[in-house]
This record gives structure tokens, sequence and C-alpha cells, in this order.
């Protein structure tokens, strides 16, 4: 079982999501606040490089693209930013994004070409947001339609055009976010022909909002979980899903790590991966072993001592995982887009864990 | 005191309504429930308790107001599954179940949970502890986030 590493920037502070810049040297978080911390890697851990401090209100997502190394924030404040680096004042500089919007928005991500990006929001609709180079700011187109609730997460589909957004009206749905003037005429064979903005190309029920979804490599299946524990695998609109019932408390996140396995997290503290066994996706392994408890001195001093300063007996509160309390993200971390080897994951316990996916007894299952 | 009874959520366009279940109509319930509570107690006097709990599981009544009764009987016909199950027999009948019925069941001792009156809430408990045993805290939560009560 897997020994990740794991980094604690601010102990005890939450981090609300987290991304890494293209070369893993820096990562951007938010601890729980309205600020982004940029931490550099030194050579014994990170030292704090930048706080960005421009949002009012709690910042919710950020996504850091790799090729272009622009960040943006979104955050309760009903703004996103992005976020240029400008290396003669080496600050990073921010611009104001109109998303239009009445409520905070939840989420954030990069389209894999860079050129736009989608947010989601309360406001139950998303944000495509892309560049004017005219006016030279970036404007945002609104998919709305049918969505009824706060959209919770968002995903992109490989071939930038498609987008798969979960929702707390309980349904995960594939939209096309083609934008005239920025994209190329397009069509897929799984999801739809034709494709003007906004079509729903796919939507999927679930008993339960709905958290976290994501695209696989080849952008032919996704798959999405939700508030009731389970985990949907659809491979196009047309086939009926496949729904994996979890025994234990319901995932937040996930992403596919290959084809054929997904990585997903959450309430239970741990991630887990679900393997592809041919015909059938099913939950094959938790991807933490638990650690050892390092029980140092005599344990029965330590005990009567424990009673005689606190009057009780030890109480153990610690679980047996790496995270200690609900993982909100995981990410791919190393290795390419369609065979992930590591992955990082972080959460509520303020902890960023680095994980590696092949030394974690998973090499074995045939993915 | 009559502008507190007022709903003003009438007039906001942007509120959310959730979907009305697609129930049959109610005299189509009302004879599957007959059905259903025949072939139950059919199964029970023969002292298959384990088919009569899944008879009684099979196909839930969901929906508003109007199916009210059939859910209250419902419940109560569950119940008797549940009375006539042996102690030691629980185990064994809540390993043969299907991972929805599991759910089903939860949803039902909680319903009976509810009504302390009415039902034996130590029977419940050894029902609960059996079916956490299988499904875990993903069965409870199934039912905390299922919209459509029994």
């Amino acid at each position: 079982m897997a020994t990740p590493d794991v980094f604690e920037f601010i102990v005890g502070v939450p981090i609300t999501c987290h991304a890494f810049n293209a070369d893993r040297s820096q990562v951007a978080i938010s601890p729980n606040n309205n600020e982004v911390h940029i931490y550099s890697r030194t050579a014994t851990g990170w030292a704090l490089a930048h706080v960005l401090n421009d949002h009012d209100k709690l910042v919710t997502c950020i996504d850091w693209a790799p090729n272009t190394n622009r960040i943006v924030t979104c955050s309760q404040d009903r703004n996103a930013y992005v976020w240029t680096w400008e290396a003669g004042v080496q600050q990073w500089k921010p611009t104001l994004v109109l998303l239009r919007i009445n409520r905070a928005a939840t989420f954030v991500r990069w389209s894999p070409l860079e050129n736009k990006f989608a947010v989601a929001s309360g406001a139950r609709l998303i944000s495509i947001c892309y560049f004017e180079s005219e006016n030279n700011w970036w404007v945002s187109k609104h998919i709305k339609k049918p969505i009824r609730s706060t959209v919770l997460s968002v995903d992109w589909h490989p071939e930038n055009i498609l987008l798969v957004a979960g929702s707390s009206d309980m349904k995960a749905r594939v939209f096309s976010a083609w934008i005239k003037g920025i994209d190329a005429k397009a069509s897929n064979p799984v999801w739809g022909e034709k494709l003007p903005f906004g079509t729903v190309c796919g939507e999927f029920s679930a008993g339960g909002w709905v958290h976290g979804v994501a695209f696989s490599p080849s952008g032919n299946t996704i798959a999405f979980t939700a508030h009731d524990s389970t985990i949907t695998i659809a491979n196009g609109p047309s086939v009926p899903p496949q729904v994996i019932v979890a025994p234990n408390l319901p995932f937040v996140t996930l992403f596919f790590a290959s084809e054929h396995a997904i990585v997903a997290a959450g309430h239970d503290c741990a991630p887990y991966l679900i393997a592809n066994r041919g015909s059938h996706w099913e939950l094959a392994d938790k991807i933490d072993g638990g650690r050892k408890k390092s029980v140092t001195g005599n344990s029965a001093f330590s005990k009567f001592r424990q009673m005689d300063s606190r009057a009780q007996a030890i109480t153990d509160v610690e679980l047996n995982t790496t995270h200690q309390n609900t993982i909100t993200s995981v990410r791919p971390y190393a290795g390419s887009g369609t065979s992930v080897s590591k992955f990082s994951s972080s959460g509520v316990d303020g902890k960023l864990a680095v994980w590696d996916l092949l030394s974690a007894g998973i090499a074995g299952l045939r993915l | 005191m009559a502008h507190r009874k007022a709903d003003v959520d009438i007039d906001d366009e942007d509120q959310f309504y959730d979907e009305a279940e697609a129930a049959a109509p109610v005299a189509e319930l009302e004879a599957a429930l007959a059905a259903k509570t025949a072939d139950v107690r059919a199964l029970l006097s023969r002292g298959n308790v384990a088919a009569a709990l899944q008879t009684a599981l099979n196909e839930p009544v969901y929906g508003g107001r109007d199916v009210d009764s059939i859910k209250e009987r419902t419940l109560q016909l569950v119940m008797e599954a549940l009375a006539a199950t042996r102690p030691a027999d629980i185990a064994g009948v809540v390993a043969e179940l299907r991972p929805g019925q599991l759910d089903v069941l939860l949803k039902y001792v909680y319903g009976g949970m509810a009504r302390p009156d009415l039902f034996n809430s130590a029977l419940l408990l050894s029902w609960h502890e059996k079916a956490y045993e299988v499904g875990g805290l993903g069965a409870i939560v199934r039912v905390l986030t299922d919209r459509r009560a029994v």
C-alpha cells in the first residue's frame, strides 16, 4: 500500500481547493478564506511565494493552465479572475472576468486548449468564458437550460467543445460549449453530430446531489458521483449507465486515471480506485492502507500518566487514514492524460497529499 | 395572522419544485397492495419469511398525500414480515436481499422507528444492526438522500 507525500501548509486550516503548475514546482491553494496562496517548492518543503487577495469572499476553486501558465480563480463574491505572470515586476496580475451571475461561483476549469474556461455557479447556470481581443477582456456566455439548481462541478471533453456538469438538481448533463469565432465546426460520434452552443448532449439522473463529474481520456465515457454513495458511469447518451453502489460515505470528487480506472474520494477520507473489468466497473480497492500507529514509550506508563493529568483514559480520535477529514479535491499529478501515475488530494483537514498510483498495489490489477 | 399562511413563493418563478413522482392511479396501487398483502401473508403462513419480506419490499409506493394510506398499510405489512422473523434468522434474511431491496428495507426500518407507539423499536434496532453490517454507511446515506420517502 502506498504511503503518500503529505504536506501541511497552515496546520489545521482546511484547503478549499488546490492546483499545481505545469512542472509541479508551485502549488496554488486557498486556505478557506478569500486569499489564494502560491507556494514554491524548496529543498526542504514549500515556501510561501505570493498571496493573491483580490477576491472579497471565500475562494471556491482554482485552476492552473499548464501551457499558458495562467491561473483562474472563482469565489463566492460572484467574480472570477484570470491571473497572468508579470515577469518584469515578479507579480501575478489579475484580470476581472464578466461572469454576470447573481450567486456564488462554485467551480472553474480551463478547457484543454486553454482558450476558454467554464465557471459553475449557484445561479443555476454555467458561464463559458473566452477572451475577446477587440475589447481586451474576458466575456462569458451562459448555459442556462435545463439546469434547475446549483452547478457543483464541471469537466471538459478532451476535444475542447463538450462539457459535463453535475448539479444539485440530481442530474449530470453533457453540454456543448462551442463558441463561434473560437472553435472550429465540431461534431462528435458519441455525443452528437450538431453541437451549437448550449446543446444538451446527454442527461443522467442520480439519487442525490451530483458532487463530482469527469470525462474519460477519450471523451467517450463520463463518470459522476452523487450524495447517495454511488458512482455512475455512462458510455454516451443512448447506452444505459452503470451504477456502482458503494458501502461507504459519499464520494465528492473523482477523475479518470486511465480509460479503465477512476480515482474517487470524499467523505470517507480515503481515495478509492474504481476499475473496469472488461464488461463492467467495480469498486476495486482503497488507495490508503492506513498507517500503523507508533506507540512511543511505555504504554502502561503513558496510560496512567494520561489518567492522572487529564482524569481520562487515552481517547483515540485519529482516523486510520492519511487524510483526517473529507477529501474535497483529487487531481492528476504525474503521467499522461491517458495513464496517470500520481495524483494529489486535498481536504478539510488542511493536508495536501501526493499519491503514487503505481506503488499503491494496483499495478497488479489489470487496468 | 392570515398573511403568515400565504404562500409567497407562488409568485417566485425561480422557485424549485420537485418533480412529482409518476405514480400509477390510486385504484391500481390499491389493487397491487391487496395482491401483495395476500402473497406476503400466504408466504408467512408457510414460514417462508425471506420470500415474504422480499415480496413486501418489492415496488414500494412513493408519492404524495393521495397515497398516504397505501404507504401506511405497506409499512404495516413490512412490519408484519419483520416481526415474524426469528431473531436468529435476521442476518440470513438480510443477506438474501438484493442491494436495492436493502436500501428499501432501511427506509421502512426508519419509518417504523418514527412510530414507537405502533412498532417494536427493539426489534427494528436488531434489523438495523444487521442491515448496516451488509449495506454499510452507504445504505444509510442513500435512505437520508433519497427524496422518495416510503
